[in-house]
């Protein structure tokens, strides 16, 4: 009982320290590519308080563009280590 | 050692701390999106606007309709001029409400495809809509007729988003 303790408690804490991690990096993906697309996309000038269609159709193609490539190069780095 | 400088400092500091009262993110469910992209729906975006050119055509008509005099005046007695304006009031709002919702309906659609196609709010989307709206209106006249209503309805329309843009 005592030895089945001792490792749950450092196997939570490291679980509970890569959710972190993970959680983390969550926010600075959401964070970053809304930052990109916002500044990409819409115009400064703020005639508008609504979306037009053209500011909307740009932000669904950036968003999906991000996502793309940030799954590709996860894929790359994640699979093999190519030498460089 | 003063007390009452030691004791109010850390009560301002939680107070500081307290008064950024910041809401979670809340995002869109999908229901507020569904509606707010049914507006984003061409089809739906040049029929509402087919329909308001329709109305605007109705009401045009009836009022040019109402200044038209009937041409035998003076053998028409008070009540057979009344029928008669009365049927031109009519039949011409019917036609020119016909020609006025055609003309929103192709103009809300091509500034729409444009406008998506683009994925940029700019006045050459104004431009290509006005130009393919006034060559589908005299295309029946040839396709010099064609180039001359383009262009002419593309100027007319950049002139009216521009007079819009000025007071929105």
């Amino acid at each position: 009982m005592a030895a089945k303790n001792g490792p749950t408690d450092i196997e939570k804490e490291q679980v509970f320290g890569m959710a972190e991690k993970e959680m983390e990096y969550r926010v600075d993906l959401f964070n970053r590519l809304t930052k990109i697309c916002f500044d990409k996309c819409i115009d400064k000038r703020y005639k508008e308080s609504e979306l037009n269609m053209g500011e909307n159709s740009c932000i669904d193609r950036c968003v999906s563009k991000y996502w793309q490539v940030t799954n590709l190069i996860g894929q790359l780095l994640g699979s093999n280590r190519p030498p460089l | 050692m003063d007390t009452s400088a030691g004791g109010s400092e850390p009560r301002e500091a939680p107070k500081e701390a307290e008064k950024p009262n910041i809401e979670p993110l809340r995002l869109p469910t999908v229901e507020e999106m569904r509606g707010q992209d049914i507006w984003n729906n061409c089809a739906v975006r040049s029929v509402v606007s087919g329909i308001m050119g329709g109305g605007l055509g109705l009401f045009m008509g009836l009022l040019f309709g109402a200044l038209d005099n009937p041409l035998m005046q003076e053998q028409m007695t008070a009540r057979q001029q009344f029928i008669y304006t009365a049927k031109q009031m009519g039949r011409r709002s019917w036609s020119s409400a016909k020609t006025f919702a055609f003309m929103g309906l192709i103009f809300s659609a091509a500034e729409c495809v444009v406008e998506k196609a683009r994925a940029k709010h700019d006045t050459t989307n104004t431009v290509v809509a006005g130009c393919v709206t006034g060559g589908a209106l005299s295309a029946k006249g040839g396709p010099k007729a064609a180039c001359a209503g383009c262009a002419g309805f593309a100027a007319f329309s950049v002139v009216i988003e521009k007079f819009l843009d000025r007071h929105g």
